[in-house]
């Protein structure tokens, strides 16, 4: 779950990791209220990146800019995340920016701080990061090792190994895949300043984050209606431009179904893995939502029954196409109880392909020749 | 056969929960060793004809057991595997999906500490056919023969396992790593056990989009690996950004991705498969190169 920068400003500050004063508001006419003196930033809030490049950061002079820029700013949407609001706050006479984020790393298998002495930049892109593996249990060492590392001496050291050991502490209690400031400031009157801040909260870990208890619907807004619906169902649900819906179990196995279509010359409609031992009630519900995506013209349903019976998964398709008898359907079913599968399916006229690629070929056929007779009209 | 043969005794954390329960009735009726199960406040009860204790240490003391597959809820499991860990147990199977990286990333730290192994998490377990089978895999379909098989997934290992044994070519072991980016074993120490195991002829080596295990896999196989190694990714149609189901399936910042293994695979030797039925055909074909030689 990402969270605005707001947000993680208010976490930080709740960690004891030094941010800006700063207000939000919701209406351009808020900034007559606020007191932070001129010149002030207003900053789109907003969870997609490539902020500043798209406008979404400015610094107006006076009330009167600031009221026409927030107008502006309110109605901005980037990347596809809408502005939720602004975040006002006063410009900082900037000394120097570093970089500073804390994360797992897959290959290590363990958390690392990554620092660069150059802030504000992509950090992705940077040869001029260095990365240190914080050893368990944590000790705050490990923070002055950074900042010692990325030459800082004096009061400067001390400020910024004490916020990299809090950034630490709060990537662990709250469970966070990401805790990152970038940049973080020294001022010209030597404050260490988190100026901007990026929290990914880990998705498996909310359950037992009570702070976080109800945020996760208002986080989702880089999926599409269906998906959001689907993530809220427990079914793991991506679209994708094609014409074939795909509904399989376990996740290589629906990758692997989705670039066999692919390879065959079929256009894959989504990704949607219905997870393992899904019942018929879960598996006539995700039938549902890839149904309802308009692009699809044909389903192919990929089960391979290890834990997951072949003959709930029938019985789902069975109640599916008594209420959408029209749509074209391709059924692959291999494994536990495939034989009463078979029988429960022959009720809905549905043929069972056993073989995996000639049901992929079948709906890579059924899908081509939708698109063949539209041509032709 | 690789790290489980028949003799090797396995308790079951867990085991009377809903999906331990069903799971320790698959194993034992496959054949596997089962010695025990723990549940707290159960000790003295029996699960499928077999103790429950309710400790790990005692369960180990009473049999002696060395492995222990886990299937308890995603928050106890770090706890329960320090328990294992503490007791003795040398091999933890951790089949539970959903646990927070950072508690996976403190038992990695604890497993290596102790030198010992952990299959998992978010993983179907591991099997030698015939002898052993430690999680939730379906045993029918895997058969007994040269193929040494790795894979960060569960349902597509099943099916290309249902591709080699359909096409008579049988497996000595198969390991599901499982699809969390944080994990106990990875590619490289099971390439090298399949690679010094007799048994084994060709290795097959599923991998999936994510991170870069496979192309550090490909370098350590051109440098170590004296088999043939056939490839399969999933995930050459997955969108970058998103999340594909498991934990560890995402393409970041244009890394991850499925080209960029294929590649390293054939720059490496590895010979890459584009469907499940296609790994077996490279498989008998490796193997026929292999009678020749």
């Amino acid at each position: 779950m990402n969270l605005y920068e707001y947000e993680a400003k208010r976490i930080f500050a709740e960690h004891g990791i030094p941010v800006p004063p700063s207000v939000t508001v919701t209406k351009p006419e808020e900034v007559r209220k606020i007191h932070l003196g001129y010149p002030i930033a207003l900053k789109c809030q907003v969870l997609s990146g490539g902020r500043k490049k798209a406008g979404g950061v400015k610094f107006p002079k006076d009330l009167k800019e600031a009221e026409s820029t927030a107008k502006e700013l309110l109605q901005l949407t980037i990347g596809g995340s809408k502005t939720k609001c602004l975040l006002v706050e006063p410009a900082l006479q900037i000394a120097r920016e570093l970089y500073l984020g804390v994360t797992l790393d897959r290959n290590q298998g363990c958390p690392i701080f990554i620092a660069s002495a150059e802030g504000g930049i992509e950090i992705e892109s940077s040869d001029k990061v260095l990365t240190m593996p914080i050893p368990y249990p944590f000790h705050p060492f490990v923070g002055r090792e950074l900042a010692k590392q990325l030459g800082l001496t004096g009061s400067i050291l001390v400020k910024v190994a004490d916020i990299a050991n809090k950034l630490y502490k709060l990537f662990e209690s709250k469970d966070l895949d990401l805790a990152e400031i970038n940049p973080l400031v020294i001022t010209v009157g030597d404050d260490v300043v988190a100026l901007d801040g990026k929290i990914i909260v880990n998705d498996d870990s909310l359950d037992r984050q009570k702070y976080f208890s109800g945020w996760k619907e208002d986080h989702l807004s880089d999926l599409s209606d269906r998906e959001k619906r689907a993530t809220m169902a427990g079914l793991n649900l991506v679209e994708l431009d094609g014409n074939i819906g795909i509904l399989c179990n376990g996740a290589g196995l629906t990758m692997a179904t989705m670039d066999m279509v692919k390879a065959f010359g079929g256009q894959p409609g989504n990704f949607l893995d219905v997870g393992g031992g899904s019942d018929q009630k879960k598996t006539l519900q995700a039938l549902e939502i890839v149904n309802e995506n308009p692009k699809v013209e044909v389903i192919l349903l990929n089960i391979l029954g290890g834990i997951t019976a072949c003959d709930e998964v029938a019985g789902a398709l069975v109640d599916f196409m008594e209420k959408y008898p029209q749509r074209k359907m391709v059924v692959r079913l291999r494994g536990n109880n495939q034989d009463k599968a078979e029988q429960v399916l022959s009720k809905s006229g549905l043929k069972l392909i056993p073989d995996l690629e000639a049901a992929v070929k079948d709906a890579v056929a059924k899908s081509n020749a939708k698109q063949a007779v539209g041509a032709k009209a | 056969m690789i790290l489980v043969n028949k003799d090797t005794k396995v308790i079951v954390q867990g085991a009377t929960g809903k999906m331990g329960s069903a799971h320790t009735k698959r194993m034992k009726e496959y054949g596997t060793r089962l010695v025990g199960g723990v549940t707290p406040g159960k000790g003295g009860e029996t699960i499928h004809g077999l103790p429950v204790f309710d400790t790990v240490a005692e369960a180990v003391r009473e049999t002696a057991a060395t492995c222990s597959v886990i299937f308890v809820p995603p928050y106890l499991a770090l706890d329960a595997g320090y328990e294992a860990l503490n007791a003795g147990i040398s091999l933890l199977v951790l089949i539970t999906e959903g646990i927070p990286p950072q508690d996976t990333a403190k038992l990695v730290a604890a497993v290596k500490a102790k030198g010992a192994r952990l299959i998992g998490p978010n993983c179907p377990g591991i099997i030698t056919p015939g002898e052993s089978l430690i999680g939730i895999l379906p045993g029918s379909i895997f058969k007994s023969g040269p193929v040494g098989m790795v894979s960060k997934s569960g349902t597509l290992t099943y099916e290309i396992a249902l591709a080699l044994s359909d096409a008579g070519q049988g497996q000595s072991t198969c390991v599901g790593v499982g699809g969390d980016p944080i994990k106990g074993l990875d590619y490289p120490e099971l390439l090298s056990l399949f690679d010094n195991d007799p048994q084994t002829e060709v290795i097959v080596l599923i991998g999936e989009i994510g991170g870069n295990a496979e192309e550090e896999a490909a370098e350590y196989i051109k440098k170590n690996i004296k088999k043939p190694v056939i490839g399969y990714i999933a995930g050459q149609t997955a969108p970058p950004g998103k999340r594909m189901g498991h934990a560890g399936a995402i393409i970041s910042g244009g890394k991850g991705t499925a080209q960029s293994k294929i590649e390293a695979f054939e720059a490496c030797g590895v010979k890459v498969a584009k469907t499940p039925a296609e790994v077996a055909q490279r498989v008998a074909e490796a193997r026929k190169q292999l009678a020749r030689a």
